[in-house]
């Protein structure tokens, strides 16, 4: 019987001490719940703002990336455009060089094509800016001598039956 | 709280277990009969206590978390994770389309350069026909045959190197 009461007791006491806990904080406590409430209203206007935000980035990136790949792709098509170009402007080499020399065997004029071409892929290959201009440089020369042998054969000026300086050139590099 | 309360009942039934024995022990009729059932009482009570309290408390965390899950806080941190993700795939889709369109333009320049390589080596392959022909009757039969061989199948290879070498070939034999 008397365990029984001091167990009652016991949760009496328990109780009367819990009660004048929440008394004696009460004021405390309801700091702290409306701070945490006020806490978690800001969390979540942030939250909300940076989300906001985000959405209007991406509009306005999805609208850049639009701008950036047709231009990339103008730039592309604009790119095949001038190596078909540059292919017809060696086709047109080949053609004025067998023109001067009129027995030059096509094997030679194959060659010369040829050496232009692989210039012209190296440099349409080339990654960085300054190899690029290298090999146009390159390729320049090359198309220049081609036409400066054609010409010079062609106005008599030299004798020779074969481009001399133009293989002399391909032989080089 | 309840973990004591419920300890404390686990204690009690402990000493009227042994209680219970002792009478037994000195063969008191009837008591220790009711005292066990009284100590099981305890215990069971003690023990029934734990598992509410712990049911209890596994319902409040629950139904807590699953309060946590819907509030306003939570959705707006899901719905930022949402967007970023959304962001970052806008940006992976650039980068692909970016390759995509490189690529495609490569394959465009390649085809040019093969079907210009395909002409110029026509040409050549027409100049070496021209050549064998004009040495046929110089060259014994074979030679003949094996020339025109090499040549047709350097030709359906798209061989540069082994036409030009072929038509040296031919200028020496000459």
């Amino acid at each position: 019987m008397s365990i029984l009461t001091n167990i009652i007791k016991l949760f009496h006491s328990v109780k009367d001490q819990n009660l004048k806990w929440h008394l004696a904080n009460q004021g405390d406590q309801a700091k702290l719940k409306h701070g945490r409430v006020l806490a978690e209203k800001a969390l979540e206007a942030e939250l909300k703002k940076k989300s906001v935000q985000l959405e209007h980035d991406i509009s306005l990136l999805r609208t850049k990336h639009d701008a950036e790949l047709s231009m990339f792709k103008t730039k592309c098509r604009q790119d095949v455009k001038d190596y078909k170009q540059y292919l017809a402007a060696l086709d047109q080499l080949k053609a004025s060089i067998q023109a001067s020399y009129t027995h030059l065997p096509e094997a030679v004029a194959f060659t010369i094509h040829h050496h232009a071409k692989y210039l012209l892929n190296k440099m349409w290959e080339a990654e960085d800016f300054e190899q690029k201009m290298q090999h146009e440089m390159q390729l320049i020369r090359f198309m220049t001598t081609v036409h400066e042998d054609a010409r010079l054969h062609l106005e008599g000026e030299t004798t020779d039956n074969l481009p001399e300086r133009t293989l002399n050139l391909i032989g080089r590099e | 709280m309840i973990i004591r309360i419920s300890l404390l009942l686990v204690l009690a039934s402990l000493p009227v277990f042994l209680l219970a024995e002792l009478l037994l022990w000195l063969a008191v009729p009837g008591l220790p009969t009711v005292l066990t059932t009284l100590a099981m009482a305890t215990l069971l009570s003690g023990f029934a206590a734990l598992i509410i309290a712990g049911l209890w408390d596994v319902g409040k965390i629950i139904v807590r978390s699953a309060l946590d899950y819907f509030s306003a806080k939570q959705r707006m941190q899901r719905r930022l994770w949402f967007v970023q993700a959304r962001q970052d795939q806008v940006k992976r889709l650039f980068y692909f389309k970016t390759r995509q369109i490189k690529y495609f333009n490569e394959l465009s320049r390649k085809r040019l350069l093969k079907l210009n390589n395909r002409k110029h080596i026509r040409s050549l392959s027409k100049a070496i026909d021209k050549e064998l022909l004009s040495i046929k009757t110089k060259l014994p039969g074979t030679t003949y045959q094996q020339l025109q061989q090499d040549h047709a199948r350097y030709r359906n290879r798209q061989d540069i190197e082994a036409l030009l070498t072929l038509q040296q070939k031919i200028s020496t034999l000459v």
